[in-house]
């Protein structure tokens, strides 16, 4: 732009962001009136901005959010409950499993325990 | 942001998906816009749409409930949308022919061999001209412009989306406000 002041192309800015105060619009259009390359440089702002604001908002598809949906990652929670009723014998086989072997390990436990008491006895007697 | 829109947040860090699926449909739409008008085409759009809520959805714990949710949401999909972008530009050979803006909103509208009456035709060419002149703008200033424009945001939210100062999310807009008025009203002059 030739017009040598870079202070009305800021308060064409201004004006844009509504950020100007009242006497700035005023400044602003005193100077549109007479300099008209200003005047045609801020109605092809304007316009420019309006073709902006009046692009169309196109909707998505109406099976976006179940397709979303699909795509996440499962529940955990759920995860394990589906898993449970997918596979009931296996399920109970698990539940039950875990009892025998808090049994089995105490057993076993208490068998090395008795083994060290032994030991110990055995190495007292010598 | 209102007590709903908390109360679903809260459900979803949780796991629960149907409250998320609320929250998709409220802002499916305007994550869909700003993909498409920084892609410029529906079909990669929509994909970027759907990847920007899965990330959502898997990353929902480091979203912090001080800041408004949109703004989170939003900073996911101009990201997704960038790192498309710049994967593109990495895979396409610059003589390439740049993807087709086809199908803005228009098809959507108009039933199949359905006529374009004259006034429709006009606003969809306006549209394509906008929409390719917004995609030749380097990618900092079109999603400022973006996030002003299409989504109606305020300086101050497009900085904190962008997570850089107000002062540089000014200097982008004018920036590519300026770009757009060039280019747009170059030849041709003015249409109305």
């Amino acid at each position: 732009m030739n017009c040598t002041s870079k202070k009305y192309l800021a308060l064409m800015n201004k004006v844009l962001d509504h950020e100007a105060t009242k006497q700035e619009e005023q400044v602003l259009d005193q100077h549109l009136a007479l300099c008209e390359e200003c005047r045609m440089h801020f109605n092809q702002l304007k316009y420019s901005t309006n073709l902006l604001n009046q692009l169309a908002h196109p909707q998505l598809p109406v099976g976006f959010t179940k397709s979303v949906l699909e795509q996440l990652p499962l529940e955990k929670r759920h995860a394990i409950r589906e898993w449970g009723s997918r596979h009931p014998m296996l399920t109970a086989v698990a539940i039950c499993a875990v009892p025998t072997l808090v049994m089995i390990g105490a057993r076993h436990q208490n068998r090395s325990k008795n083994d060290y008491v032994l030991i110990n006895a055995s190495s007292d007697q010598s | 942001m209102d007590q709903k829109e908390k109360r679903l947040i809260r459900k979803v860090k949780k796991g629960d998906q149907q409250a998320f699926a609320e929250l998709v449909d409220r802002y499916k739409n305007s994550v869909f816009a700003i993909s498409l008008r920084m892609v410029g085409n529906t079909q990669e759009a929509e994909d970027l749409s759907q990847e920007t809520f899965i990330r959502a959805f898997n990353h929902i714990d480091q979203y912090d409930h001080d800041r408004k949710f949109s703004t989170w949401l939003f900073r996911i999909a101009t990201n997704i949308s960038i790192d498309f972008l710049r994967r593109r530009k990495a895979n396409v050979s610059l003589d390439a022919v740049v993807p087709g803006t086809e199908g803005l909103a228009l098809s959507t509208i108009i039933p199949d061999g359905g006529e374009l009456p004259d006034e429709m035709m006009m606003r969809k060419e306006t549209e394509e001209m906008v929409q390719l002149e917004i995609r030749k703008l380097p990618e900092k200033y079109r999603s400022a412009v973006i996030l002003k424009y299409i989504e109606d945001l305020s300086l101050k939210e497009i900085s904190e989306v962008m997570d850089i100062p107000v002062g540089t999310v000014k200097t982008r807009i004018h920036r590519g406000r300026e770009m757009l008025r060039k280019s747009i009203t170059a030849g041709g002059g003015m249409r109305e």
